[in-house]
C-alpha cells in the first residue's frame, strides 16, 4: 500500500492542482483559494460549434497558452452565449475535450492516443502503415489523380437530339474516380472539394446525406 | 449561509448522460470502460472516477404500459452525513453551503465511508489509494458558476439554487404532475435521512427509480461510532486490513476487465 | 419535401420548437439524437400559452418515448399507412385548416382525366422498366395556359377529392392491422395532433432517418407534407416539417453539392442528353415554364423573363445562378462567347445512377480505380457492408481524410476481415492479397481549425480555432487546397482542351498573411459572390446577373458576407443575441440561408389578405404586407412591400394586385404547397401509397403490390424470405455515439457510456430463443452475420400484424473494430435496396434470424 501512496504523491499537473484545492477544505479562506484555483479563470474562451448532430450547439474551448502559443486544453463546454443551446451540451458535446486530449488511466492529461499525428501510407499488399511527409503524400495523391483521370477521361460523346440526328458534345467526365463523405467538412471545405472534383470530371460524388 | 443544492426533475430528464460526461470533463476524471451488461445504464453505480451516473429502470405499469424511469445519482450531500460520522481521519466536513466535502489529503483509503453511506456513493480510487466522490463542484460554485452537471443539462432537468426555494418549487411541480398523469409523483430528499442536500422531483415512488424508499444508516456505522471511533488506537490495523482487502478485490475486478478488453479487441473466432 | 414545397430543407429551426402546440416525433429518436431539441420542446410544454404535447411514434420505446406525453408503437416501414389514416381522419372529421388549404395548397387544382390509381399502381406504369411515365400526373390547363381550379373543393377531379378517394381505404382498423399499433393509442395520436388544424394552433413534425431509410422514404416525407398542409402548419412558428439532419454540416455539404445530381445551390447537374447539351438548352431545361418559349440566346431569354414567365416561380432566375457559378469557377475563361465555360462541367451518363449504392456496385465490379473518403466510413456505415468492403479491395488507390484510422482506412487489415461466424458466402481477405494503395491524410479536429457549418435549421455559424492541430494534422481546407494546387501544377502547360477545366480553374485560396494556411474568408467571398468590377460582395441573390458581371459560387449563400468599415465581414461570425419578436428568430445571430430567412414559406403565417394574423394567433405572425412603405428605396413612389419580424420568403413588391400574391411557395412553379405531386416530382406516385419493405414478413395488405413498384432492386438473389428469416431487423443510434462511431468510440468518455455492440429484443422473443440478458447472440441475414450482446428489454414488444405475431430486433449500426469501444458492424446485415427517388438505403426494415452465440 505504501507504493500506491507514494505514487499518489507523485501525481502532477492538473489533477494535483485540483486536489490542492480540496486540501484546503471549504472554510471561507479555502473558498477564496478555490476561486483563485478555478482553472478557467481569466482564460478567454474560443467559440466553436459542435461537430456531431446538426443542431448547431455552440461550444467554447478553454486553452492554456504561453506567450500566445497554445499549450494544452483546459476544458471544452457549452457556449452560454449561443441561443441554440444556451450553454448546454449532451454527452457527445460534453466529451469534446476528448477529441484532442484525454485523462489516461493514471489521471494524467495526454493527447488522445488514437489521433494520427503524421500522414500514413499503406503500399499495395502491405500489412502495415508507413509514416510519410506531407509533401510526398500530397504529390503522390495528385499523381494518382492525374494518372487515373487521363486514362479514363471521356471528353466528347455522340448524343441523339430530339429530331433523331446525332451530335457530338463535350461531356468532360471520368467514372474511375469517386468521392464519398464531406458532411463533416466546413462549408468552405465542402465547396472547394465540390469545385475540385467537378473540375476533374468526377461524377461519382456523394456525401452522407444519402446514407 | 443557506444550503445550496441541485433540484433534479425526473419528468424532464432524457437520460442523455450529458451530466455524467460534463462531470468527468470538469473534474478531470479518466474513463473506466466496463462491459455492457444488458442495460443502457452500463455502470451499476458510481466509481472512483465516476462521480455521477444516471440510473435507468424499466417498469411495466399495469395500465399505462412500459415506462423507463431515469434518476441522476451521485452523492446526496446529506444534511447529516453518515460518511462523516464513519471517517476515522476527519476527512469529511460540511461546507457552509451544505456540500459534504471530502479532503483527499486526510483520506487514508480505509473505505469505511464507502460502507457507511446508505447510498453507497463514495468509492475507492485505486490509482491514488483514496476515496472520491461528487464535490457539488465546490470550485465552480465558489466562483459563482453552477455545477458542471447543471450547466450542461439540455432539457433543463437540473437546477441549482437555495435548498428551501428549490423545495418550494419542487412542491409546486409535484402538485402539477400529480394532477397531470402522475398521481404518485413525489419529492425525494426533503426528509430522507434527516434531509438530503439534493432534491428530486420523482414522477413515481422512489423504488421505480432505483432509489431506496426510506434509506437508513447502516448498522455498522452505529457500531463504529459507538465503539470504534472512541478508541482511535484500533484504527491502524483495521484500516490496513480494509485496504488490503480492497486492493485484492480491485485487482480481481481489473483482471476481469482486462479479459473483456481482450475479447472485444480480437472479436473472437468461430462460434458454431 | 422539395417536390411538395420547393426546397428540401428543415422548414423551421431548433429554437422554434418552443412555439409549438404539439410536436409529432416520428421516425426520429430526438431526445437521443438531437438532444438540444428537447430543451425547446420542454419549454413549449411548460409555456402556459402553448401547453404543448409531445407524441412519439416509433417501432421502439426509446428515451424519447420515455419523456413523451404519448407513445404509439408502429411496425417499421409502415409510416404511409399510419399517416394515410391520419389524412383520412383529418378529412372525415373536417379538421383541416380550410382557408389555408384552399389558398396555399394545390388542393383546388384539377388533375388530368387520364390520371388514375388501381390495385396499388398509378397510371403510366411500365412493369418491364419498373418505372412510371408521369405525363398523366398533371394539372388541367385552360386554353390560356392557366391551371384550372375549383376553390369549393367539390370537383371530383380536384386534388382534394382525389386525395379523399385515395385514402378512403386507410380506415383505422386497416391501418392498425398493417402498422401493429394499438387502436386506442393510434386514435389518441390522431386526436391530439390533428387538433393543430385549428387556425390558432400549430404543430410540428420532427423526423430523421427512421423516415427516410426506406424504399418509400420520399413518400413517407410526402405524407408529412400532406398532413401539415391540410392542418395549415407550414410557414408558421411552431409548425413545419423539421428534417433533423444527422451530421453537423450535412446541410452545408448538400448546399455545396457533394451529391452527383446537383451543382451548388440545388441546380441540376447536367447529363449527356440534348436538354443539357449547351448553356441555352440547360437554361431551357432548368427554368420552369421555359420549355416551349422561343429563345436562342441569353439576350432573348432575358426579354422573356422581363415580360414574365407564368408558373416559373423563383427558379426563373436559374440562368443567373449558373452563370455566376461558372464565373466563380473559371473566371476570365468563362466568357459569353464560350457559354461561360458551361461545357467544362462534367456531364453524367443519363442512363446511370451515381448514388452511394450505385458507386459501390460499380466499385464491386472493378469499374472504379480511385476513391476519396472525406471523413466518412462506408465499411461501418454503408449498407451491405460486407459487399462494400469487398468492393474497396478492387480499388487501385484510396485517399482517406480523417482524425483517426477508422475501419474504412484500415479495410485491408487483418481485424477488418475477422467475422463472428464462418460463412462461405461472405468474402475473406488478408492484407497481402489487397493491392489497394492507401493514403491517410490526418485531419484537424473541429476546434483546431476555422470555418462555418450550416446546422439543421440552415443557420450558418462560424467556428473559431481554439487549439492547435494534433501533431502534423491539418485542416481539411489546407489538404484540399494543397491537392488542388498540386493537381493544377501537374496539368500546368497542357494545351489539351480536355484539361481546360483544370488549367483554367480559379484556385486562389492561399492566405496572403500566413503562407502556411489557406484563407477561409477568400472562400467565403467566392461563396457569397462579388462583383469583379469593384471586388465588393453581392448583397443578395436578387442582385445576381447572367451576363458575367457577378461571380457567385453558391447562390443560396449569396449575401452571407457584407462590406463593413472598408472590409469584408462574414455574417456567419455575427454573435448578437437580440430577439425582438420573442419567437427565437435571433436575426443577428450567425446568418441563415436563404438571405437570413429563419422560417421558410413564412408568407403562410398570415391570412391570404397578407395582413391579418390567423384568428387567435396574433403572436405568431412572421411577415405581412405593408402598403405604406416602398419595396425599393430607389423608387420611393411605388408603395407597398413585405416586411415583418422574419425576412419575407416572398418577392418584396408582390402586393394584392399581383397574380402570385397568394402563392407562398415561391420555389414551386405553381407557387402552392403540393398535396398532389405533379408530373416528375416523384418517380413512385403523386400520392403516397403504402407498400411493404423489400424484406417483409407479410405480403401486400391494402393493395396488390408488395414492394414500391419504382424501387430499384440491385440484388434480387439476396432477398431474405420470412420462412428462413422471420424477424424484422432495424438499425439506429444512441445519444452516446455518433454515426459510424469514429468520432465517439475513439473518445474514452463516450466509449465508457456505451462500450459494446448490442442488440435489443423483447422478453417474449428472448424466452422463445432461450436468450439471456447480457449474453452473446448471433444475428444473421442473407448478407452476413454478426455477434453482439443481447439487451433483453420490456421496451420491445412483438407486433400483432394482420393476425400474425411478428418479432422485431434492433441494433446499433455504430460499431466496428477500431477505437476504445469495439464491436461487430451491423451493416453487414443490411440490404442494398433503396428509395425509388433518393436511393437512400433501406436500413430500417429487413429480415433476420437470431440465436445464442
Amino acid at each position: 500500500m505504501e507504493v500506491t501512496r507514494r505514487q499518489f504523491l507523485k501525481v502532477t499537473g492538473a489533477a494535483a492542482a485540483s486536489f490542492g484545492l480540496m486540501d484546503l477544505g471549504f472554510d471561507m479562506k479555502a473558498t477564496a483559494a478555490a476561486v483563485k484555483g478555478l482553472r478557467i479563470k481569466d482564460v478567454t474562451p474560443t467559440p466553436t460549434v459542435c461537430p456531431y448532430c446538426a443542431s448547431g450547439c455552440g461550444l467554447v474551448v478553454y486553452a492554456e497558452k504561453k506567450d500566445g502559443k497554445f499549450v494544452k486544453l483546459l476544458s471544452v463546454v457549452g457556449d452560454p452565449d449561443n441561443p441554440i443551446n444556451e450553454g448546454c451540451a449532451c454527452p457527445k458535446g460534453a466529451a469534446m475535450f476528448n477529441l484532442r486530449e484525454i485523462y489516461d488511466e493514471k489521471g494524467e492529461q495526454v493527447i488522445n492516443p488514437k489521433r494520427v499525428p503524421k500522414p500514413l501510407y499503406r503500399a499495395a499488399g502491405s500489412e502495415k502503415w508507413e509514416e510519410k511527409e506531407w509533401d510526398w503524400i500530397l504529390d503522390e495523391v495528385a499523381k494518382r489523380v492525374k494518372d487515373t483521370r487521363d486514362k479514363s477521361f471521356v471528353h466528347k460523346e455522340k448524343i441523339k437530339l430530339a429530331d433523331g440526328s446525332e451530335q457530338e458534345i463535350i461531356v468532360n467526365r471520368t467514372e474511375k474516380i469517386a468521392s464519398v463523405g464531406g458532411s463533416g467538412l466546413d462549408n468552405e471545405e465542402a465547396y472547394i472539394l465540390s469545385k475540385m472534383m467537378r473540375s476533374l470530371g468526377v461524377v461519382y460524388l456523394e456525401t452522407q446525406a444519402r446514407i | 449561509m443557506a444550503n445550496m443544492t441541485n433540484l433534479y426533475d425526473s419528468s424532464k430528464c432524457t437520460a442523455c448522460r450529458g451530466c455524467q460526461v460534463a462531470c468527468k470533463n470538469w473534474n478531470q476524471l479518466p474513463a473506466k470502460i466496463d462491459p455492457f451488461k444488458g442495460n443502457y445504464q452500463t455502470k451499476e453505480s458510481t466509481d472512483g472516477d465516476t462521480y455521477t451516473i444516471v440510473k435507468m429502470t424499466e417498469y411495466e405499469h399495469p395500465v399505462d404500459g412500459i415506462q423507463w424511469k431515469f434518476a441522476k445519482f451521485q452523492c446526496m450531500h446529506c444534511l447529516e452525513p453518515e460518511c462523516m460520522k464513519a471517517c476515522p481521519r476527519g476527512a469529511y466536513s460540511k461546507t457552509e453551503t451544505g456540500a459534504t466535502n471530502h479532503d483527499p489529503s486526510k483520506c487514508i483509503g480505509c473505505q469505511y465511508c464507502t460502507y457507511a453511506c446508505p447510498f453507497e456513493v463514495p468509492k475507492y480510487r485505486k490509482r491514488e489509494d483514496k476515496v472520491s466522490k461528487c464535490t457539488l463542484c465546490a470550485d465552480r460554485t465558489a466562483a459563482g458558476l453552477k455545477p458542471a452537471c447543471v450547466t450542461t443539462c439540455a432539457p433543463g432537468a437540473l437546477e441549482y439554487g437555495e435548498r428551501e426555494e428549490l423545495l418550494a418549487k419542487a412542491a409546486e411541480r409535484v402538485k402539477y404532475l400529480q394532477m397531470n398523469g402522475f398521481p404518485n409523483a413525489t419529492i425525494y430528499g426533503r426528509t430522507e435521512l434527516g434531509g438530503l442536500n439534493k432534491i428530486y422531483i420523482l414522477t413515481d415512488s422512489p423504488d421505480k427509480f432505483g432509489l431506496p424508499v426510506n434509506p437508513q444508516p447502516y448498522g455498522q456505522v452505529n457500531f463504529w461510532q459507538n465503539w470504534v471511533q472512541p478508541y482511535f488506537g484500533w484504527l491502524i490495523p483495521i484500516a490496513l486490513a480494509g485496504s488490503a482487502v480492497s486492493f485484492v478485490t480491485t485487482r480481481i475486478l481489473a483482471n476481469k476487465h482486462a479479459a473483456h478488453d481482450e475479447h472485444t479487441e480480437h472479436g473472437e473466432g468461430v462460434s458454431e | 419535401m422539395s417536390p411538395a414545397f420547393g426546397r428540401g430543407v428543415m422548414t423551421n429551426h431548433m429554437i422554434d420548437l418552443k412555439n409549438t402546440n404539439c410536436a409529432l416525433i416520428m421516425g426520429s429518436n430526438m431526445a437521443e439524437n438531437h438532444p438540444i431539441g428537447m430543451k425547446w420542446l420542454t419549454k413549449a410544454r411548460l409555456d402556459p400559452k402553448r401547453k404543448a404535447k409531445i407524441i412519439h411514434v416509433d417501432p421502439r420505446y426509446t428515451r424519447t418515448s420515455a419523456v413523451a406525453d404519448l407513445y404509439c408503437p408502429i411496425r417499421s416501414g409502415t409510416d404511409i399507412a399510419f399517416l394515410g389514416g391520419m389524412i383520412k381522419y383529418i378529412i372525415d372529421n373536417n379538421l383541416y385548416h380550410k382557408d389555408y388549404v384552399v389558398n396555399y395548397t394545390n388542393a383546388a387544382y384539377l388533375i388530368r382525366d387520364d390520371f388514375s390509381f388501381t390495385d396499388g399502381l398509378f397510371s403510366g406504369y411500365d412493369e418491364a422498366k419498373r418505372a412510371y411515365k408521369t405525363d398523366s400526373w398533371n394539372y388541367q390547363y385552360d386554353a390560356a395556359g392557366k391551371i384550372m381550379e375549383d376553390p369549393t373543393l367539390q370537383n371530383p377531379r380536384c386534388v382534394f377529392q382525389l386525395m379523399k378517394k385515395h385514402y378512403e381505404r386507410y380506415d383505422i382498423d386497416t391501418v392498425c392491422n398493417i402498422t401493429g399499433s394499438p387502436k386506442g393509442k393510434y386514435l389518441e395520436v390522431l386526436k391530439t395532433f390533428c387538433a393543430t388544424g385549428a387556425p390558432d394552433k400549430t404543430g410540428c413534425i420532427n423526423y430523421a432517418m427512421g423516415i427516410t431509410q426506406h424504399t418509400v422514404g420520399s413518400q413517407n416525407v410526402k405524407s408529412f407534407a400532406i398532413v401539415q398542409l391540410l392542418l395549415g402548419n407550414i410557414g408558421r412558428p411552431g409548425g413545419g416539417i423539421n428534417a433533423l439532419r444527422g451530421e453537423n454540416n450535412v446541410q452545408g455539404a448538400t448546399d455545396m453539392a457533394l451529391l452527383f445530381q446537383y451543382l451548388p445551390g440545388y441546380i441540376d447537374s447536367p447529363s449527356n442528353i440534348a436538354d443539357y447539351k449547351d448553356l441555352i438548352s440547360y437554361i431551357r431545361k432548368t427554368t420552369p415554364g421555359a420549355a416551349k418559349l422561343p429563345f436562342t440566346n441569353l439576350a432573348e431569354f432575358r426579354e422573356l423573363v422581363k415580360a414574365g414567365i407564368p408558373y416559373s416561380g423563383w427558379k426563373v432566375n436559374t440562368s443567373k445562378w449558373i452563370v455566376s457559378m461558372l464565373k466563380a469557377w473559371w473566371g476570365d475563361a468563362a466568357k459569353p462567347e464560350n457559354d461561360f465555360a458551361y461545357h467544362y462541367i462534367p456531364k453524367r451518363n443519363d442512363t446511370k445512377n451515381y448514388s452511394h449504392m450505385a458507386m459501390f456496385e460499380a466499385m464491386y465490379k472493378g469499374e472504379i480505380d480511385g476513391l476519396f473518403i472525406n471523413g466518412s466510413n462506408p465499411v461501418v456505415g454503408g449498407p451491405n457492408a460486407n459487399k462494400e468492403q469487398e468492393a474497396m479491395t478492387k480499388l487501385k488507390w484510396m485517399v482517406s481524410l480523417d482524425l483517426w484510422l477508422n475501419e474504412s482506412a484500415e479495410f485491408w487489415s487483418y481485424p477488418a476481415w475477422e467475422r463472428a461466424v464462418k460463412n462461405g458466402k461472405v468474402p475473406h481477405h488478408t492484407p497481402k492479397d489487397i493491392q489497394t494503395e492507401v493514403f491517410f491524410l490526418p485531419a484537424a479536429a473541429v476546434y483546431e481549425k476555422e470555418g462555418t457549418a450550416a446546422q439543421t435549421g440552415r443557420w450558418v455559424q462560424y467556428r473559431w480555432k481554439g487549439a492547435d492541430p494534433v501533431g502534423e494534422s491539418k485542416a481539411d481546407l489546407w489538404i484540399i487546397n494543397e491537392i488542388g494546387k498540386r493537381v493544377k501544377k501537374l496539368y500546368a502547360g497542357s494545351t489539351r482542351p480536355e484539361d481546360e477545366p483544370i488549367t483554367k480553374l480559379t484556385w486562389d485560396y492561399d492566405n496572403p498573411h500566413d503562407p502556411e494556411e489557406p484563407d477561409v474568408l477568400k472562400v467565403a467571398n467566392e461563396l457569397c459572390g462579388y462583383t469583379p468590377a469593384d471586388g465588393k460582395p453581392v448583397e443578395g441573390f436578387a442582385k445576381l446577373l447572367d451576363d458575367g458581371s457577378t461571380v457567385c459560387g453558391c447562390w443560396v449563400y449569396c449575401g452571407c458576407t457584407t462590406w463593413k468599415d472598408g472590409k469584408m465581414f462574414y455574417k456567419a461570425q455575427s454573435r448578437k443575441k437580440d430577439d425582438p419578436s420573442g419567437l427565437g428568430l435571433f436575426p443577428n445571430w450567425a446568418w441563415s440561408w436563404p438571405v437570413n430567412r429563419r422560417i421558410v414559406y413564412n408568407r403562410c403565417s398570415v391570412q391570404p389578405d397578407g395582413v391579418t394574423p390567423w384568428p387567435g394567433d396574433d403572436d405568431r405572425r412572421l411577415v405581412w404586407w405593408d402598403p405604406t412603405k416602398p419595396a425599393d428605396a430607389t423608387k420611393p413612389d411605388v408603395l407597398g412591400t413585405w416586411g415583418g419580424v422574419d425576412v419575407p420568403d416572398f418577392i418584396k413588391g408582390n402586393g394584392p394586385a399581383s397574380a402570385p400574391f397568394k402563392d407562398p411557395f415561391i420555389m414551386r412553379p405553381e407557387g402552392k404547397g403540393c398535396i398532389f405531386g405533379p408530373t416528375s416530382s416523384f418517380k413512385d406516385g403523386p400520392f403516397p401509397e403504402h407498400y411493404e419493405p423489400w424484406e417483409s414478413p407479410l405480403g401486400p395488405i391494402i393493395n396488390k403490390v408488395a414492394l414500391n413498384p419504382a424501387a430499384k432492386v440491385w440484388e434480387p438473389d439476396k432477398q431474405g424470405k420470412s420462412d428462413q428469416y422471420p424477424i424484422i431487423g432495424t438499425t439506429y443510434r444512441v445519444t452516446e455515439h455518433w454515426q459510424t462511431g469514429a468520432l465517439t468510440r475513439n473518445l474514452p468518455w463516450l466509449a465508457e457510456l456505451v462500450p459494446d455492440m448490442f442488440v435489443e429484443l423483447s422478453e417474449e422473443l428472448a424466452r422463445e430463443k432461450g436468450i439471456e440478458n447480457g449474453s452473446e447472440i448471433i444475428v444473421s441475414t442473407t448478407r452476413g452475420d454478426i455477434k453482439a450482446v443481447a439487451c433483453v428489454t420490456k421496451r420491445f414488444k412483438p407486433f400483432l400484424v394482420n393476425g400474425k405475431t411478428v418479432h422485431q430486433v434492433g441494433m446499433l449500426w455504430q460499431f466496428g473494430f477500431k477505437g476504445y469501444a469495439t464491436g461487430d458492424v451491423a451493416n453487414r446485415l443490411t440490404p442494398h435496396i433503396g428509395d425509388a427517388n433518393t436511393m437512400i438505403p433501406e436500413y430500417k426494415a429487413w429480415l433476420c434470424d437470431i440465436r445464442r452465440a
